[in-house]
């Protein structure tokens, strides 16, 4: 009896969901799933610096052994480091050439390889060149086929001149060549400055360069392990700084093993002393906000995928590397950084694999604590599902015939729903169900309006993207402008073209379509994406989401709103407002990106015009189209 | 606007975009060559080169290991100027053979075999497409594109498929028989379309002669065609052995297909089977992998007897996913046949989901292709998962399809269940 009734129960349960299947109501679901999927999102993103959701980290590698080596550079080796101090301050008004020499005649002195190189990079109408200089010591118990490059910028980032760093190569060059305890050899690069000469030479170490710019190299050493790079801006009389601060962004997002990471914190801090700090964080509480803030800046840097250091060149080269950079005033002084560097580089020597142990997607959220992709790359995941939903959910819409009556929805009882005329019988198993008949019918989709104004949106974001990364740079801020008006203009422009142009003006059906294309599309890249740089895929997924809830509408007011609202998340427009925020100019922005995508083969443009930029214009024409 | 004019019109914007594309991206053909996504060991461009490069010098073309093509595509391409140098006329031969493709789907389409056969005619036949639409499903299909960029010679085997299925369904007997054997000579697989394109000719053949089709009949067209074919490729296998005047083609291309020595990564399901295979069984497993991917041609040919032309577009969805070294044009060109069979995508289910998942694995296959091989950080089994998803959603088409065209059938034998919800017991 019990079983029996139970049974029943299930029938009834069946039933009922069957029969919601094509309940009128389930369409109106999706907006309000679309929005708990952004802020499911958003939400999991702020749970990550809880301590339940990061972890403490730790050195996966046996074979780095961080720390557990005794480090002898000190005593007399400071004598040698001030002299190469002096040595390199010397050089500041040199000119180049000179410069070059000298680091040539210094390098040879100490009984090493040299070679040099010169590069000559161009975009938007500058010129960038240089000449590195680098030095191979061949490990004793080397075979020459691995090598790790410890590297000291001329200038770095901040475009400072790097003495105490240069310095501190030359001399840990002429210490290491001592000993007899190198199983990998040493390269010292000394690339003329931080954001290109590393890149010139890693490029031409895996014979990657374009020859007409940059040359080749005349001697070369085994596949790189790894890369350090030293970035000390003290002058001749030194500086005692406080902290490490450990970068570690690469190119388009991509950042070195997590064990590197961790060897250079377990040394500086375990061994050394030394605090180390990462994203620009100079002062961190270990509180929630600076946990969070420090994430942010990490996704921010890693989103906008340009190089933080001269390291992030190695990084698509599968070349583990990051910059370690001296910030604060403290007690620590260059032996201290010397003694770390010559650690670091012990433990690289010990590597018996390339490192692959440890993690390659994380987020750090201080020195110690990470997240790894497993935990956040949901998030991402999530917003991109968000856009999907929608868009099958307009599909289906799309095939449906237009809702005539309002009675089904409005029917709840059984008895009245039996009442009505258009019932079909499903049977599914031993259930059976009582649904509309119109809950069946599909009608003819037209397909061919919709897939061709997708196509032509997505092929005319070629045109910002060609622009922008070929004018020169004094044009660049006009063309900005002139661009950002034609965006605002574009989608009135479409939508009276669609009004005016074609036999007939396009049907809801096919504004739905457009809609539903435009939105699986740019699901489909984001998630795509979200494994290759998960900040990028995370950002433009956020500022995409109103594209999931605009609807087309005879209301002006309601048109109106929505205009403004997505005119004022059209991306020239989004990218204004961020070049304003941080109070750099627009057109300088843009040289910088040109660059990024002429010398670092950055692609952050490629997803803002391909990717963003046409899902908004869509966007806008399927919200402002009505009124046309 | 007359067909004449939107064929035209078509042709010349396929063309046009083909050729954009090849002198405005002068990269862009070597780039995708390099994909593994769209060449195999068995169809690359860049081996075909190779090959060329030692058969220019009188060198066996298969002395360098790196060739398993036709030895029949060298004189081809010898007579083409060099293709680093002068690209635009080995671009114009794949643009070409692209346009020649079509315009057999036109004719195939034109005839209306495919809603209305010699034993079955649809009772959706009015639901036709015009042949220019499914020309256009052809030769603007992204995959079939991408393909024709990357210049594998499958390019040339996918031409006379196509050749070989309108000429077999306007029941021009020869001609379907010279294209197929070609076509086989070349790939191997479309022996397996032998049998349904035979009785699709065949259909034709006694559709429009007021002839019997009686046994007999049928048993001497097929004796007398089935030896032509086989003698044609044995004509074709002679002409190979006078140019290169040794049978180590035999082993360096058909072998190669059949073996699979190479494990290079591909779209298929074969590769990653056979690189975690342990010795002693590969030989049972090639021939289950093998005897598997016949089997459907047995099969489907005798349950759909009377609509032999859905037999060609089904196997050639089951080349796409379970063929030894498949690519994305074989895909391709399945879902642009497809696209003649208009007619029952009413009554297919899950065409969104499966069509957004090959959409998915368009781009995560690259995705992970790249952090496999260059940057590292993820290894073979990202790129064999989205392989397998890419696989699921062709066969999901495939499966959607074969039921669309069985439903199709039954609703001619009860027009009464027409729209009503089935159930599969």
């Amino acid at each position: 009896m019990f079983l029996l009734r139970e049974l029943l129960a299930e029938i009834r349960i069946a039933t009922a969901i069957l029969g919601l299947r094509h309940d009128p109501r389930l369409l109106k679901l999706p907006p309000y799933l679309s929005a708990l999927c952004i802020l499911v999102g958003t939400v999991w993103l702020l749970l990550l610096p809880l301590n339940e959701y990061s972890r403490q980290t730790y050195v996966s590698e046996n074979a780095l052994l961080p720390g557990q080596v005794h480090t002898y550079f000190g005593g007399s080796e400071h004598n040698i480091f001030r002299a190469y101090r002096h040595e390199v301050h010397a050089l500041e008004h040199k000119s180049a050439e000179e410069r070059t020499e000298k680091f040539v005649e210094l390098l040879k002195d100490c009984g090493l390889k040299v070679g040099r190189q010169k590069y000559e990079y161009s975009s938007a109408g500058n010129t960038v060149s240089g000449e590195n200089v680098y030095a191979v010591l061949q490990g004793p118990r080397a075979d020459a086929t691995e090598a790790i490059v410890l590297i000291g910028a001329w200038r770095n980032m901040d475009n400072v001149i790097n003495y105490s760093g240069v310095a501190l190569v030359l001399t840990l060059a002429r210490y290491f060549k001592r000993w007899s305890l190198w199983s990998k050899d040493i390269i010292f690069l000394l690339p003329f400055d931080s954001a290109s000469g590393s890149q010139a030479w890693v490029d031409a170490y895996h014979d990657a360069h374009d020859p007409l710019h940059v040359q080749p190299l005349s001697i070369k050493s085994g596949a790189l392990q790894g890369a350090i790079a030293v970035d000390y801006p003290a002058g001749p009389w030194g500086h005692r700084f406080e902290k490490l601060h450990i970068v570690y962004d690469g190119v388009n997002g991509q950042l070195p093993n997590l064990d590197l990471f961790n060897t250079a914190v377990n040394i500086a801090s375990g061994q050394m002393g030394i605090g180390t700090t990462l994203q620009r964080m100079w002062h961190h509480s270990d509180s929630y906000r600076d946990r969070l803030m420090t994430m942010l800046r990490g996704m921010l840097s890693q989103g906008l995928g340009h190089v933080s250091g001269p390291h992030s060149a190695f990084i698509p080269y599968h070349v583990d590397a990051i910059t370690v950079q001296t910030v604060g005033d403290g007690w620590h002084d260059e032996m201290s950084l010397g003694r770390t560097v010559e650690s670091l580089c012990r433990s690289l020597n010990n590597l018996l694999e390339h490192l692959h142990q440890s993690f390659f997607f994380y987020l750090l959220m201080q020195a110690n604590r990470f997240v790894s992709i497993g935990t956040y790359l949901p998030s991402a995941m999530i917003i991109a599902a968000n856009f999907t939903i929608t868009s099958i959910v307009l599909w289906v819409q799309s095939g449906r015939p237009a809702a005539p009556s309002k009675v089904a929805s409005t029917s709840n009882s059984e008895k009245e729903k039996a009442k009505e005329p258009d019932l079909t019988i499903v049977k599914e198993g031993r259930n059976v169900a009582l649904v509309p008949a119109a809950a069946f019918e599909v009608i003819e989709r037209h397909l061919f309006l919709p897939v061709g104004f997708i196509a032509t949106v997505h092929f005319l974001g070629l045109l910002p993207l060609y622009v922008f990364n070929t004018a020169p740079q004094a044009t660049l801020k006009a063309s900005f402008t002139i661009f950002t008006i034609l965006t605002l203009v574009l989608p009135h422009a479409f939508s009276q073209a669609l009004a005016r142009i074609p036999p007939q003006p396009p049907t809801p059906q096919q504004i739905t379509l457009i809609q539903s294309f435009s939105l699986l599309l740019l699901g489909l890249f984001l998630s795509a994406l979200a494994t290759l740089n998960f900040s990028l895929s995370l950002m433009i997924g956020l500022l995409s989401t109103p594209f999931s809830f605009v609807r087309p509408s005879k209301s002006p007011i309601l048109v109106g709103l929505m205009n403004l609202l997505l005119a004022a998340m059209a991306p020239p427009v989004v990218m204004g407002g961020i070049a304003w925020w941080f109070g750099k100019d627009v057109g300088e922005l843009l040289a910088q990106a040109s660059f990024g995508w002429h010398v670092w083969g950055m692609w952050t443009q490629v997803v803002i015009w391909l990717v963003w930029w046409p899902a908004w214009v869509t966007a806008s024409v399927v919200a402002i189209g009505a009124l046309y | 606007m007359d067909v004449d004019k939107q064929k035209a019109l078509l042709f010349g914007s396929a063309a046009a975009l083909r050729l954009l594309l090849f002198t405005a991206f002068p990269s862009l053909p070597d780039v995708l060559a390099g994909r593994v996504e769209l060449s195999t060991p068995v169809t690359s461009f860049k081996r075909l080169q190779e090959g060329l490069f030692l058969y220019n010098r009188n060198v066996s073309p298969f002395d360098g290991g790196t060739y398993h093509q036709s030895p029949l595509l060298l004189p081809l391409f010898s007579l083409l100027p060099n293709a680093q140098r002068y690209p635009l006329a080995t671009s114009l031969l794949y643009v070409v053979a692209d346009l020649v493709g079509a315009d057999a789907l036109m004719k195939i389409a034109d005839t209306g075999v495919a809603v209305s056969s010699r034993l079955f005619t649809s009772s959706r036949r009015e639901l036709r497409r015009s042949s220019t639409t499914i020309a256009a499903g052809y030769l603007f299909n992204p995959f079939i594109v991408l393909t024709c960029l990357a210049r594998p010679t499958s390019v040339f085997t996918h031409t006379l498929i196509l050749q070989a299925t309108s000429r077999a369904a306007t029941g021009q007997s020869i001609t379907f028989i010279l294209a197929l054997a070609l076509a086989s000579y070349l790939s191997l697989y479309p022996l397996l379309l032998f049998p349904p394109l035979l009785i699709l000719c065949y259909d034709a053949q006694s559709s429009a002669k007021p002839i019997q089709s009686t046994t007999s009949n049928a048993l001497t067209f097929t004796i007398r065609y089935t030896s032509l074919f086989f003698a044609t490729i044995v004509a074709l296998l002679l002409l190979s052995y006078g140019l290169t005047s040794s049978w180590s083609f035999l082993n360096a291309h058909y072998l190669h297909i059949i073996l699979l020595p190479s494990l290079t990564p591909n779209v298929g399901l074969w590769w990653y089977f056979f690189t975690e295979m342990f010795d002693s069984f590969r030989a049972f497993f090639l021939g289950v992998f093998w005897l598997h991917m016949f089997a459907y041609m047995p099969a489907l040919s005798i349950r759909f007897r009377t609509q032999p032309l859905f037999v060609v577009c089904a196997l050639l969805g089951v080349v796409s996913v379970y063929a030894p070294y498949p690519a994305v044009g074989e895909a391709g060109l399945f879902l642009s046949f497809l696209g003649a069979f208009r007619h029952v995508f009413p009554l297919m289910r899950y065409t969104f989901p499966a069509v957004s998942s090959l959409l998915y694995c368009t781009l995560l296959g690259p995705a992970f292709y790249h952090l496999w091989v260059y940057a590292g950080s993820g290894n073979a089994n990202f790129f064999y998962a989205i392989t397998l998803v890419w696989s699921l959603g062709l066969t999901v088409i495939l499966a959607d399809a074969i039921y669309a065209v069985l439903r199709d059938e039954w609703e001619v034998e009860r027009p009464d269940m027409r729209g009503k919800e089935v159930r599969r017991v």
